[in-house]
């Protein structure tokens, strides 16, 4: 198993996409974190006076450290995606296969090394949003570390990027086209469910016992960010890291089934 | 054939492949059916077919890839996914294609030989014997069709196995890496091991091998040692007295029989038949080399029986076009 886990590693560490994807996630965590503490430190306060409710310390800091996660952990859903779409594309899912013919545990990992990648990316974004978040929350003059609470909300993201490339992983498994695998998992994840979130928005009964399923959505509730203010209800941070492991362990677990049993033509 | 070929296996390290009645259907497609065949140690295995006869498919199922519909496929008494050590009993390149092409063929090696429990030195040794371990640390997309060869060598050699198993392992290569690779390949058999490569041309292997297995529509269409399948090379002779002229040719050496109007010799001298024919005063009016029978015998499957092309002499001009176009797609 550690064999497998080994080679799964290089695999990762010897194409050009492992830095190529370290640059993107945190260079949005500076940007998000920048872009986030600006806004809602300066800007919200003077236009929404009234209709919302005074926001709080700890979700403001939440919010602003974990600012690039919502560009992160698409990158990680597409690393999951590409760690065996690109084994589907170019054949070397023989050679994977040949070198260990035990395919349950080939694939599982797969899955182990996935989650280090994901822990590894989420460290470096961690460092980023951070160092720049504490310094712009002290520069516009708002407290940087209101709660240990916020440590909670880092481990989190850790666990959110984690899962999202366990469900990348699944459907890359799943949908063994890598481009198709790719453009559908964003998509759903980016625009598929924001508008269904938005529609279901006008109806009462699934705002308030639907929508908080949704894997972005129970994203949000893990770490604990600023509420849009769409009314929908929201489940508590160990209730969505329940919802979003059991998307990753549906999504990977039915892929890995698939995959051990499936033909290698 | 420049050495003598390894007979009965004189080496121990070689391990036997067995496939027996092994079938695999796709829907009412019988890619393969119930096809039965053996593979010696320290030989030199051949497997031919036309495009589309099920020898990719046939490699699959041995190497535990592609699940059989029926029958079993074992080397040294085992299924690949139940051996021991795979990569160390069983070394594979079925696919010229099968890298990442923005990975280094030394890394895309590393790779395999993580996974297979293989020291990174392995990984030099075996560059060193395909001839590559300059061009390994470029990115693999930018390698010619013989250096990707090569690396799948590479990779089948990872952990020095005793049965190579190699798919259309000549495609690609110049006539130089294609006499490299007789070379390569006889002195792999000399060290006992199992061989097979698959080719859809005998004229690309019929130098190399020592045994062979011609599949045709997924069936077994024969099998034996070269030796005995080509028939032995002869010539043909016709004269005015055929059992006078198998008398002479008895005094030298040749042995002879009659068949039909013509005489059979067990020689290609055709000068030294033309000097007995003088000697014993008999005409020649006719005299020539004998066509192998086993080039007839793989000719008319690649003409006749390929189920791609329909059945032989009823395909009509577009429709025989259309099915040229659909064997393209297929794969051996």
């Amino acid at each position: 198993m550690l064999r497998a886990i080994r080679s799964e590693f290089l695999k990762y560490f010897t194409t050009r996409l492992w830095w190529g994807m370290a640059i993107a996630i945190v260079a949005s965590a500076v940007l998000f974190t920048v872009f986030f503490a600006f806004v809602f430190v300066e800007l919200m306060p003077e236009t929404t006076p009234d209709t919302m409710p005074p926001m709080e310390p700890v979700q403001l800091a939440n919010s602003v450290y974990t600012a690039g996660l919502q560009v992160g952990y698409l990158l990680l859903l597409t690393i999951g995606v590409l760690q065996i779409g690109s084994e589907y594309r170019h054949k070397t899912i023989t050679a994977t296969f040949l070198a260990n013919p035990r395919r349950m545990q080939a694939l599982l990992a797969k899955a182990v090394a996935l989650v280090g990648i994901a822990i590894l990316n989420g460290l470096l974004s961690i460092v980023a949003s951070t160092a720049v978040g504490a310094l712009m929350l002290q520069l516009l003059g708002s407290d940087p570390w209101p709660s240990n609470e916020i440590l909670r909300t880092l481990a989190l993201s850790l666990l959110v990027l984690a899962v999202w490339a366990l469900i990348g992983l699944g459907i890359g498994i799943l949908i063994p086209n890598q481009v198709a695998a790719l453009l559908i998992a964003v998509g759903v994840a980016w625009i598929v469910e924001p508008l269904v979130t938005f529609g279901l928005g006008f109806w009462e009964w699934a705002a308030q016992n639907v929508v908080q399923y949704l894997p972005t959505q129970a994203t949000s509730a893990v770490i604990n960010t600023i509420d849009s203010g769409t009314g929908a209800a929201r489940l508590s941070w160990w209730g969505g890291s329940l919802v979003l492991v059991a998307y990753a362990l549906v999504l990977a677990g039915l892929g890995i089934w698939r995959a051990t049993r499936e033909d290698v033509g | 054939m420049t050495t003598t070929p390894t007979r009965n296996g004189s080496g121990v390290r070689g391990k036997r492949i067995e496939i027996d009645r092994l079938s695999k259907h796709f829907g009412a497609f019988k890619a393969v059916d119930e096809l039965s065949f053996a593979v010696e140690p320290g030989r030199i295995t051949g497997f031919l077919g036309p495009n589309g006869a099920g020898k990719t498919t046939t490699l699959r199922m041995l190497l535990g890839l592609i699940s059989p519909t029926s029958g079993t496929a074992l080397i040294d008494g085992q299924t690949y996914a139940h051996l021991a050590d795979p990569a160390g009993t069983v070394g594979a390149a079925l696919e010229a294609t099968g890298f990442h092409p923005g990975r280094s063929g030394r890394n895309h090696l590393r790779t395999i030989a993580a996974a297979a429990g293989i020291p990174d030195s392995r990984v030099d040794q075996v560059l060193e014997l395909t001839g590559i371990p300059a061009a390994a640390d470029q990115r693999a997309g930018g390698y010619s069709m013989g250096m990707r060869q090569r690396l799948g060598l590479s990779a089948a050699l990872l952990g020095d196995p005793d049965v190579l198993i190699l798919d259309e392992p000549a495609n690609g290569l110049d006539p130089e890496g294609i006499r490299w690779l007789r070379g390569f390949l006889r002195h792999l058999a000399g060290e006992g091991r199992t061989i097979l490569i698959s080719s859809h041309m005998l004229s690309e292997v019929e130098q190399t091998i020592d045994d062979l297995v011609i599949i045709a529509n997924g069936r077994l269409v024969t099998s034996g040692p070269m030796a005995d399948l080509s028939g032995g090379h002869g010539c043909q002779i016709r004269t005015s007295d055929p059992d006078r002229l198998i008398g002479a040719l008895r005094i030298a050496d040749v042995t002879a029989r009659v068949e039909g109007d013509h005489i059979v010799a067990d020689t290609t001298d055709l000068r030294l038949v033309g000097d007995v024919a003088l000697r014993a005063g008999l005409p020649i009016w006719e005299l020539r080399e004998k066509n192998s029978e086993l080039e007839k015998l793989y000719f008319s499957l690649t003409e006749g029986t390929n189920r791609n092309l329909g059945s032989p002499g009823a395909v009509s001009a577009p429709a025989e076009r259309d099915a040229i176009t659909g064997q393209e797609g297929a794969n051996g």
